[in-house]
């Protein structure tokens, strides 16, 4: 498995948010997770990420209640748990975080820039960039506008572009299709299949069941912290107590 | 029109200092939501130890400048490290401990160089005659010296590594670290950019005021002026507002010079006009929480 999350729960003061959960990913996989609203989804791709553990840091020197983390994530054979999220980017695990969240007053090109810090040769980098260029081409038309100024549809091709300058293994996507026009979703949907045609396993939120199904090899359906079920979207669509409590079909 | 000349000069030397003050303090308030009061009383430490250097040491001012720049830098980490750092989420705490460390400064300069007044040697001497008003070469230097650094500070935060990092870091800080970047190690190292431009400026005006342990207070006041005329968190913005109150203060120096020591209030006055039309100031940014 390329990422093996085992026993893992994640506690904001009181409230558990993630209950004793284990899944996994395989290399080549393109993965879904699915769930209603709170069933700790986001929480979920964040602690894999380390932006829990980061968040627990920045809460223990302030005021500002507690976070606590058990379990374990393993990513390439590697405990990723113990690890500074800036340091598991390395590593080829990358989260494209809810909302797109651009850096807003930078250009495109400084944003796609920002996603590979982390390398070090120019060619590595111009490469990434063509890839993504050609991914993305509304973003070389933009590449000098201030990111802010773009239409949600274009901002979530720069998140998602910003996020491959990386070059990952597991690109992680929380909820890309929220607040976007039918037709751009229906794009960002398409993008996302390609990028899993390149060879980059990717692991997906999505609330839209019926589109992402068709997309995703397996899915996971989470509620209140807990996976309550696991399959291929036809199977998960066969059982009817699932479709309609879980999946709003 | 030798009353323009005067405006002119002192209104660039003035804008020049109080951007380059302004800037620091907005670089480390973009970056760690730091408010740094702090960030004068550095000036004047690096004003005293330039002092020190010509005057007990004999250095020449030149080395001088060098030396209490690198000098006041590293006391700017160390001051983070041991002071801001462990407290760094609690922004109130920050700002308290930030007084605190200013008065120590100010205290600790008292005690070693008593509190009268003393000066350094320009470090080049002569004056040129422009319109019967004359105009040190010391004067052009400093305003030189202060455009060329905010040049410099502009290629690095827009050209270099470092600057993508910091940008990103003050834009989001938790996606900063999902591209690698680490925001802890930027933080300090821009708190080591923002201290070094404080002494650098430090460095430039010392020749042309006078030192004492409350040198540092006009100037913050005007700094945190421009910094809110500007928009908190906008580097043009305050570039801008340090001018735009830089030459304020000249003109009241200079056109009424009974009310000279209004200049304060009427620079103070200008920020609270513009805050009733503009409450997030010129170039001000609305700043969204995230989580």
């Amino acid at each position: 498995m390329l990422l093996e999350v085992a026993n893992l729960s994640v506690w904001y003061d009181k409230a558990m948010l993630i209950n004793h959960l284990s899944m996994g990913v395989d290399t080549g996989e393109l993965v879904c997770l699915v769930g209603p609203n709170g069933a700790g989804k986001s929480t979920l791709l964040r602690a894999i990420t380390g932006l829990v553990a980061w968040e627990r840091e920045i809460t223990r020197r302030s005021t500002h209640g507690e976070i606590a983390l058990e379990g374990t994530v393993t990513f390439d054979g590697e405990r990723i748990d113990k690890i500074p999220a800036h340091e598991i980017v390395k590593r080829g695990l990358i989260l494209c975080p809810e909302r797109r969240r651009p850096f807003r007053e930078m250009t495109v090109i400084d944003n796609l820039m920002a996603g590979s810090y982390l390398l070090k040769d120019k060619n590595e980098i111009q490469q990434n960039l063509g890839k993504a260029y050609q991914l993305f081409s509304v973003l070389k038309d933009r590449s000098n506008q201030i990111s802010g100024t773009l239409s949600g549809g274009e901002q979530q091709m720069l998140a998602i572009g910003r996020a491959l300058m990386s070059r990952p293994k597991l690109l992680c996507i929380d909820e890309p299709s929220t607040g976007l026009a039918p037709l751009l979703r229906t794009e960002v949907f398409q993008k996302i299949g390609e990028i899993s045609k390149l060879g980059i396993t990717v692991l997906l939120i999505e609330q839209e069941v019926s589109t992402v199904f068709k997309l995703s090899t397996r899915n996971y359906v989470l509620s209140s912290g807990k996976i309550i079920a696991e399959g291929t979207g036809d199977q998960l669509l066969q059982d009817e107590v699932l479709r309609k409590t879980y999946l709003g079909l | 029109m030798a009353l323009l000349v005067d405006i002119v000069m002192s209104g660039l030397i003035s804008g020049s200092v109080f951007a380059l003050l302004a800037i620091g303090f907005s670089l480390i308030f973009g970056v760690a939501r730091i408010v740094n009061i702090a960030h004068t009383a550095f000036y004047m430490v690096a004003a005293y130890c330039i002092y020190f250097a010509t005057h007990k040491l004999g250095l020449h001012p030149l080395w001088s400048m060098v030396a209490a720049i690198i000098l006041v830098t590293l006391l700017g980490i160390i001051s983070y490290k041991l002071f801001i750092n462990p407290i760094r989420e609690h922004h109130g705490a920050v700002l308290i401990a930030t007084i605190a460390l200013a008065m120590a400064f100010q205290e600790v300069m008292g005690l070693i160089f008593t509190g009268s007044y003393l000066s350094v040697p320009k470090l080049i001497k002569g004056y040129h005659v422009i319109l019967g008003v004359k105009v040190f070469y010391q004067q052009l230097l400093t305003f030189g010296a202060a455009l060329l650094i905010l040049g410099g500070l502009w290629l690095l935060l827009m050209r270099t590594k470092l600057g993508l990092a910091v940008r990103s870091t003050a834009q989001d800080r938790e996606v900063a670290n999902l591209m690698g970047i680490n925001e802890a190690r930027v933080a300090m190292m821009t708190m080591g950019l923002s201290v070094g431009l404080a002494a650098f400026t430090g460095a430039v005006v010392v020749p042309l005021t006078v030192l004492e342990p409350h040198m540092w207070m006009h100037p913050l006041i005007m700094m945190m002026a421009v910094v809110v005329l500007g928009g908190l968190g906008s580097l043009k913005g305050s570039f801008l507002g340090a001018y735009i109150l830089g030459f304020a203060e000249a003109m009241v120096v200079f056109l009424a010079p009974m009310g000279a020591f209004l200049k304060g209030s009427v620079a103070l006055s200008i920020m609270i006009l513009v805050l009733l039309i503009r409450p997030e100031g010129l170039f001000g940014v609305s700043f969204e929480e995230e989580r």
